[in-house]
């Protein structure tokens, strides 16, 4: 890139202005529902919908979520919330907003960098579809060009099953006694 | 290089108000204008822009270094005896240049060839390093262009950095003269880039800055001034009642002193005989050269001290001489090879390539009506597109 990756005006700027360059970006196609994801040129019926299905299953675990119903609602506007399948570590319910839309690779693009995921509206910005983890993507759905970082998986809650997986093959050449392992 | 007609955001004069960009309209004609872009490789842009400019920057520091020490030519470009020492000395301590433009001729083909530097007092650094840039993504965003563009403009992130590596200790004063839009525009866009990079800053009025009984410069609150950043042609400083105090004032001056010998046109008639042959430079000779004779071809006659195309002469073989009026030329002038600028669509482009601290980092394009380049020559934005 010959281009700054950011600018910011602060004093000469009437509001304080930061920009960031818009490189790396990705063709996603983003659809509400399966007849806008078919009707798209070169989109099969059948991909669009494995698609959702994917997205759905995302959607589970990437939809914010909230112990409160009326916090979700807060956040994503009346009847916009649904309860969640998942309960609280002391048992009780958990909610999440619905989702609205999907984001996919661009078909006819080949290799895609585009992870299928669930996409959200939240209230203060009812125009644009959000990520899971609230990253602005864009107000139009078909195909449009959208930042790398929100086109990849996002990051989401989980369980870990086990850990110390790393590090022994450095304490086995080492026999432990090296302060770096630099070179 | 190909000149693309495209349609302008319809919100840009909104967006240029609110950025600080008052100037983008002069005297009710549009300087800024985005209703055509120019388009280059990558190619194009570093190895026909980027590296030459890099490389002439290199050559006008060795005619610096031979100069600084030569009274002959200190006397040919017309500074003042008395600057003389102050000037040696600010290149001896290696005070530290900030940026300046090399003017182009460049048509996508070929060499580009330096027309001037301005390595005092450039302006339309704004509109290259910030409102530029935020066109392209923009534009790229409303689909105006294709979204794979790139430009040519590290500008603003490498001001921010030569302002953290000058070393400038306690406050930055930065001055223009009053009423000047575009240059308080400009010096406030510098100020910006001081103050991102973690300087505390001060805006004032060249026309009010004093001097304390010391002979130090003070600001509007008695302070004094330590280092200032004036966008005020050396030449006129030299000439002023403070000016001449500047040396023994203890203030730092960016750009420093010997940057008087580089924004001088007597810069190429040097450069030329240090570096004869250069592609990237034109035959250019002081006017009183004998062999300024031998351009047959047509030549351009600049006054040693001239700013935004005033008094410039361009005599074309078979074609009536072209002149721009001017208050200039009293110091003597040199004679340079006619390289006429491209022409795209009836408009006449100059290329201005930015160099910030020595580096190459941005470019900026301006078109007029006439061959020769004016302060009302319009801007117009330019991508990277392979």
């Amino acid at each position: 890139m010959k281009r700054s990756s950011t600018l910011t005006l602060a004093l000469m700027s009437a509001t304080a202005l930061t920009l960031a360059a818009c490189d790396n970006s990705e063709q996603a196609a983003i659809f509400e529902n399966v007849e806008q994801c078919s009707s798209q040129d070169g989109f099969d019926t059948l991909s669009c919908e494995t698609n959702l299905q994917l997205a759905q299953e995302e959607h589970i675990r990437a939809a914010p979520k909230y112990s409160s119903f009326a916090d979700c609602e807060a956040d994503f506007g009346a009847e916009q919330c649904e309860p969640a399948p998942q309960q609280s570590s002391s048992g009780g319910s958990i909610f999440m907003p619905l989702m609205m839309g999907y984001m996919m690779g661009n078909m006819l693009s080949g290799r895609s960098n585009v992870a299928t995921q669930p996409l959200y509206r939240s209230r203060d910005d009812s125009k644009n579809f959000r990520t899971g983890d609230n990253q602005k993507v864009s107000g139009k759905t078909g195909i449009s060009k959208v930042p790398a970082q929100v086109a990849r998986a996002p990051s989401t809650k989980t369980s870990t099953i086990r850990r110390g997986g790393f590090g022994s093959s450095a304490k086995a050449a080492s026999g432990g006694v090296r302060r770096s392992f630099g070179s | 290089m190909q000149r693309i007609a495209i349609a302008e955001r319809d919100d840009w004069k909104s967006q240029a108000e609110t950025l600080g960009f008052s100037f983008h309209t002069i005297d009710g004609a549009p300087y800024w204008d985005e209703t055509a872009c120019y388009r280059f490789t990558m190619q194009q842009i570093e190895d026909d822009i980027e590296d030459p400019s890099g490389v002439i920057e290199t050559m006008c520091f060795d005619v610096v270094a031979r100069a600084i020490n030569d009274e002959e030519v200190l006397r040919k470009l017309a500074i003042p005896e008395t600057f003389w020492d102050y000037i040696r000395a600010s290149w001896m301590e290696q005070d530290r240049n900030l940026y300046g433009r090399l003017d182009l001729s460049y048509d996508g083909n070929g060499p580009a060839k330096l027309l001037e530097y301005n390595a005092d007092t450039p302006t339309s650094l704004y509109e290259t390093g910030a409102f530029q840039w935020v066109w392209l993504e923009q534009a790229m965003e409303r689909e105006i262009i294709p979204p794979n563009c790139d430009q040519f403009n590290s500008i603003h992130e490498t001001m921010v950095e030569a302002f953290r590596n000058l070393g400038i200790p306690g406050p930055l004063h930065l001055a223009a003269c009053k009423g000047v839009d575009e240059d308080e525009g400009t010096v406030r866009y510098i100020e910006e880039c001081a103050a991102q990079a973690g300087l505390k800053t001060n805006f004032l009025y060249l026309e009010d800055i004093g001097i304390d009984d010391a002979g130090r410069l003070t600001d509007m609150d008695d302070m004094t001034i330590t280092t200032l950043f004036k966008l005020y042609p050396w030449e006129w400083v030299m000439r002023d009642e403070f000016g001449l105090a500047l040396p023994k004032s203890g203030a730092k001056v960016i750009e420093p002193p010997w940057r008087a010998i580089l924004s001088n046109k007597g810069l190429l008639p040097l450069l030329w005989e240090m570096f004869e042959g250069h592609p990237n430079l034109l035959p250019a000779y002081f006017a009183d050269d004998p062999r300024a004779n031998d351009l047959t071809g047509g030549y351009v006659r600049k006054p040693l001290l001239s700013r935004e195309g005033s008094n410039i002469e361009m005599v074309r073989p078979g074609e009536e001489t072209l002149s721009v009026d001017g208050p200039y030329g009293a110091e003597g002038s040199i004679i340079q090879a006619l390289h006429p600028l491209p022409v795209f669509e009836g408009n006449h482009t100059v290329i201005g390539s930015w160099l910030v601290a020595s580096k190459p980092c941005g470019m900026g394009i301006r078109e007029d009506n006439s061959p020769i380049t004016k302060d009302s020559s319009r801007f117009l934005p330019h991508v990277i597109l392979d």
